[in-house]
């Protein structure tokens, strides 16, 4: 399938900004599904330097600086991608087991199983704590297949969980979203994350977008996608998977992938310093995903 | 700190040094018990002494060291942590053949971190390879992914290399611990090695000591090269700041390379360049050597909440327009995970076995290992993987049950942070403890430089020396002492002295390229120490009278203590009191003086000149920094002083302030060399002198009160400015407003009259930089001082002593007019000439440790 994306992110700000530094995740990548035609990115004001690199997990990290007063920073990614869906349809019941999984992330010298062990580990928000690992087991047997075990965990997240986008902040921790039940799709995804990683199995997060379609014979809002995220699994043999326990699938043709990493932090769509400012800027988001 | 009490114990006993454990390893004693070659003539040397002249010499290093302003913050410890650097005047020593032996072993080590680095941030060969586990690298929090494929000009990335080495009980020389981010020490070992050749000249030249000046000029050769720009490169000293346990050795160092000591705040990234900001406007850097841990650089990459950083450095960095040394990510280096795999790592990248062993490491991941550790837990030492401020290694004998348990959790808990180490029985070496000889264990550092293609090592180090008998106490912060390091040469050294300079240096750091910061701390530096005289004599003045034989009329003790509390600046203090507190002012008294919690008391504002100065340090001589020393102790002694109360003269417990305040003015206008910086110090002191002088004499000479009143309130004024015997010399007696106003006011040959504040602020000004492009227009702080001077000049004395009503009105405005002139000077100085941050926020809050 092929998309149009344009990806508006305004920050308006109480106070004058006298200059800024930030670093952008927000130009889509290549992946094994998915093929960037093009891509673009536009700061206002205009950037006294700007650049863009290939960072450690292969995203496309964006730099810029600027350093003439502003009220008002808006940021413009568009791009044009192909992509395609997993080579998996829903039924998963193939590849190793889950004891299987283990043993050779623990035995093999493979490189991608190596590198793989950098997604086990505890990351800068997603931390294993005892209470997750219990909710995730009853998903998972030694015995059946790791990917299906991870399809019934996707399914009864989406099952447990209610998406509430008031319920949390970007620093709610994982505790907190287990005990209320409820969250956004980077609640899910951490928590999904945290839950493989406390059984063993490596796991990384993934931000994108989403496709929306709008409900039967009502046209399409502009500005109505959304930003989303969702997570991917290892297993040896099948390499990584896509799982969206928001949406209780796997991740599709629709799932247009910006950057992934250990978790958010790595990928954060903006970051940075800024001087001046005042407090409590407006942040206004607009996404929208055209099928050409 | 040594304190050298003489004891009963005969001199010449007391520095014989005998082994420990006759048998057992010792860097003196050879097997057969026989003295080394290399330490005989020491040993003998120190014996011919004695104990008198021994302990005479340690006396003198220290005051040195403390003049020097040599010190070791411990943390934790405010203003009382700061310590003076601990010498033990007896060297450690080595011989040129055992030297040689561990150099090629250190030389190899430093190659192949260097290999190991380039690796790790490279291809990660050793990974893929089965070298490395995995979790090595990515569970370690020194790993900075933000620095993957960054390099530096050369063949080396790892700049400097230190490692600290302790002999263990076989005679064998182990490495505890690999430094590769910012290793300190160079500096205290530079700065032993001074004092040494200073209070022991002779025993220094005799012992045909290798130099350690050359050493220095390849790391200052090293870092210039590494500068991207073909023009003269610009190389700083990047510090946390003056609070850092290593400050001294930072400034030292930067003076001694000839480099600018820079804080976070002194640099900028503009378009893509590293800037400092200085008086002359923003100068490009090149090369910085940093002294600030890699994952606080960059706010924007690295930890977000990082005051220590400069925002965007990295990406400059990856654009090749500004090196760092060591480069950022070089923590990683330092886990001690890594020796464990050491062996290993050195058969894949050099193809051969180390020359020189590390000491065991067992991994708490391992699971062989920790089946070890949990069943050797009392031999170990157990070390945390990431140093984290405040977390320190753990011997566990000497832990108490209930701290055995935590610990076993601590390590259940997170297997991948921990290692153990055997704890190591040193050879000992003889140190002195202010009373004798005596063995004790000793840590080496060594340190390389890259040079060319190779590594070049320090032919010397810093050695510390255990507090006691267990080489588990080695450390600064547990306030071990250090010992200069001598590698002795077969062959006599051509005479030429250490203290000696590298090549000189283009200047760098001269005139308008200081750090904008400096010279601001050295314009509060005058302000504050003239707002603490100014205080000092107002307080002496209000004791005499208080306490004199006639009693105070309540005006005039109203307005004395009012005056106290407006030269201070301690208001509301006196202006609202009470009349019970007027008549009994002690404690209101006492907090102007001690309190450090009262902004404007006067023990506040000597810390916050002592601040500055250490700020600013690097451009005070080191007569300056006794001098401060002085009023540091002086400080001290205050709280002694006035504990029991006022007493009878409690002006005299402020002489010493008050003295040390005057030597502090006397030396900076003879010795210091008259930069932009001394223009603003003088100019911080005078505006502050000449706002003081002005309140002064507003106070005393513009209310409305009787003749007798009058005069002695005159009388007080005189005398907290100093000026009361000219006054009589000239007046003969008899004191009158207008011919005392004559002399506070006009009189330009009285260094403490308004007039002549008003004039030497006139001619700093004419000397700023900013003020020398021809512009005729007068700029606002010349438009002030023109106004302030010709007001003053046309005064008409009898028009200003005139009673206007019961005041003397026409005079107490022109004073204030005076006063807010000379205020928007200072407001004007500050606005052009110092950088004000504004402060930065983080775009996204985040608290996560990574």
């Amino acid at each position: 399938m092929k998309y149009r994306i344009q990806h508006v992110t305004e920050y308006q700000y109480a106070d004058r900004v006298s200059h800024c530094y930030n670093l952008a995740h927000m130009v889509p990548r290549n992946t094994l599904r998915q093929r960037c035609l093009s891509t673009q990115i536009s700061v206002s004001p205009e950037p006294a330097h700007e650049h863009r690199r290939e960072d450690y997990f292969g995203n496309q990290a964006y730099h810029f600086e600027v350093q003439r007063p502003h009220q008002k920073l808006s940021i413009c990614s568009s791009a044009q991608v192909e992509t395609s869906a997993q080579p998996f349809a829903d039924n998963l019941d193939f590849g190793w087991s889950c004891s299987e999984v283990r043993r050779k992330l623990e035995q093999s010298r493979d490189h991608e199983c190596l590198l793989a062990r950098e997604f086990l580990l505890d990351s800068p928000m997603v931390k294993t704590v005892a209470e997750l690992k219990k909710y995730a087991e009853p998903s998972f047997a030694d015995d059946k297949p790791l990917l299906v075990c991870v399809r019934d965990l996707t399914k009864r997240i989406f099952n447990d969980f209610s998406y509430c986008p008031e319920a949390t902040t970007i620093a709610t921790p994982l505790e907190e979203v287990l005990k209320n039940k409820k969250g956004v799709c980077q609640d899910f995804a951490h928590l999904q994350i945290a839950c493989l990683r406390a059984l063993g199995f490596p796991a990384k997060y993934i931000s994108g977008y989403i496709e929306t379609l709008p409900p039967p014979g009502q046209e399409k809002l502009v500005g109505s996608d959304a930003s989303h995220a969702w997570l991917s699994v290892y297993s040896p043999g099948e390499g990584w998977v896509e799982f969206d326990p928001t949406n209780d699938s796997l991740a599709g043709e629709q799932h247009i992938i910006t950057a992934w990493g250990r978790d958010y932090f790595d990928v954060t769509p903006l970051r940075g310093v800024i001087y001046g400012g005042g407090d409590n800027p407006a942040l206004s988001v607009s996404v929208d995903v055209a099928r050409l | 700190m040594i304190s050298a009490k003489p004891t009963d114990t005969a001199p010449l006993e007391v520095m014989n040094y005998v082994a420990s454990r006759p048998g057992a390893c010792d860097e003196v004693f050879d097997e057969a018990g026989n003295v080394k070659a290399h330490w005989a003539q020491l040993l003998s040397s120190l014996k011919g002494m004695g104990f008198d002249a021994f302990a005479d010499r340690q006396k003198k290093a220290l005051r040195i060291l403390r003049d020097d302003g040599a010190t070791y913050n411990i943390y934790d410890q405010g203003d009382a942590g700061s310590r003076t650097w601990g010498l033990d005047l007896v060297p450690a020593l080595i011989s040129s053949e055992e030297w040689a032996s561990t150099e090629a072993g250190l030389l190899e080590r430093a190659e192949l971190f260097n290999l190991l680095l380039k690796d790790i941030y490279g291809e990660r060969k050793l990974l893929r390879s089965g070298v490395l586990p995995p979790e090595v690298l990515f569970a370690h929090r020194g790993f900075l992914r933000a620095c993957q494929g960054l390099d530096l000009p050369g063949e080396h990335n790892l700049v400097l290399h230190a490692v600290d080495m302790m002999r263990d009980s076989s005679g064998q020389l182990r490495v505890l611990t690999d430094r590769s981010q910012c290793p300190s020490g160079l500096g205290y070992a530079l700065e032993n090695r001074t004092v040494m050749s200073r209070v022991l000249p002779s025993l220094f030249r005799n012992s045909r000591v290798h130099r350690l000046a050359p050493f220095f000029q390849r790391l200052r050769v090293k870092l210039n090269s590494l500068s991207p720009s073909d023009d003269q490169a610009r190389v700083v000293v990047l510090t946390p700041g003056a609070h850092n346990e290593t400050y001294f050795e930072h400034a030292y160092l930067a003076n001694y390379l000839g480099l600018d000591l820079v804080q976070s705040g002194d640099l900028v990234v503009r378009n893509g360049f590293v800037w400092m900001k200085s008086l002359a406007g923003l100068s490009r850097v090149d090369v910085i050597l940093r002294r600030v841990d890699d994952w606080y650089c960059d706010p924007v990459e690295l930890r977000s909440d990082s005051q220590l950083g400069v925002a965007n450095l990295l990406e400059v960095v990856r654009a090749g327009r500004v090196a760092i040394a060591n480069p950022l990510g070089s923590g990683i280096l330092e886990s001690p995970v890594l020796l464990k795999f050491l062996p290993a790592i050195a058969k894949a990248l050099l193809g051969r076995d180390l020359r020189l062993g590390s000491v065991q490491n067992y991994w708490y991941a391992d699971a062989e290992d920790r089946a070890y550790i949990d069943a050797h837990l009392d031999e170990l030492v157990i070390k945390p993987v990431f140093r984290r401020p405040g977390e320190r290694s753990v011997c566990a004998r000497e832990l108490s049950e209930q701290q055995r348990l935590a610990l076993k959790q601590r390590l259940a808990a997170a297997p991948l942070d921990y290692v153990a180490q055997p704890l190591i029985e040193a050879a000992p070496m003889p140190s002195f403890d202010g009373r004798a000889l005596q063995p004790r264990p000793v840590i080496v550092r060594s340190f390389a430089v890259a040079c060319d293609n190779s590594y070049a090592l320090m032919p010397g180090a810093l050695t510390r020396v255990g507090v006691d008998e267990s080489s588990f106490h080695i450390s600064n912060q547990a306030g071990s002492l250090s010992k200069d390091t001598w590698v002795i040469a077969s062959e006599p050294q051509l005479n030429l002295r250490d203290d000696e300079q590298p090549e000189p240096q283009a200047n760098q750091s001269e005139l308008n390229s200081l750090p904008s910061r400096v010279v601001e701390n050295l314009f509060w530096m005058g302000r504050y120490a003239e707002r603490a005289e100014a205080s000092l004599r107002i307080l002496r003045t209000v004791f005499v009278l208080l306490n004199g034989e006639e009693d105070l009329p309540d005006t005039v003790r109203r307005i004395l203590l009012g005056a106290v509390t407006k030269i201070s600046s301690t208001q509301p203090g006196f202006l609202e009191a009470s009349d019970e507190e007027l008549a009994d002012p002690e404690a209101r008294l006492l907090g102007v003086i001690t309190d450090a919690n009262l902004v404007g008391s006067v023990r506040s504002n000597l810390n916050a000149m002592l601040f500055c100065s250490d700020e600013s340090k690097e451009l005070l001589s080191s007569d300056t920094l006794r001098v401060i020393n002085d009023i540091r102790d002086a400080l001290g002694e205050l709280d002694a002083s006035f504990k029991p109360g006022l007493n009878s003269a409690p002006e005299e417990a402020l002489d010493p302030l008050v003295t040390a305040l005057m030597a502090l003015s006397g030396l900076v206008q003879e010795s210091m060399v008259r930069n932009i910086g001394w223009h603003f110090l003088q100019l911080g002191r005078r505006l502050e002198r000449g706002m003081q002088t002005a309140t002064i004499i507003s106070e005393f000479l513009s209310p409305e009160l009787a003749p007798a009143e009058q005069n002695i309130l005159i009388e007080a004024m005189l005398l907290s400015m100093e000026t009361l015997i000219s006054y009589r010399r000239r007046y003969r007696a008899r004191l009158a407003v207008q011919s005392s106003l004559d002399l506070v006011l006009l009189d330009t040959s009285n260094p403490r009259s308004l007039l002549f504040q008003i004039e030497a602020i006139d001619e700093h000004l004419k000397r700023l930089p900013t003020n020398q492009e021809p512009r005729h227009e007068l700029q606002p702080e010349q438009r002030a001082i023109l106004e302030a001077q010709s007001s003053l000049k046309l005064s008409v004395l009898t028009e200003l002593s005139q009673r206007d009503g019961g005041e003397r009105k026409k005079l107490s405005d022109k004073l204030a007019q005076v006063g807010e002139l000379l205020a928007l000077i200072s407001t004007q100085i500050s606005d052009k000439h110092f950088d004000h941050r504004e402060s930065s926020r983080q775009l996204v809050r985040s608290n996560w440790e990574f």
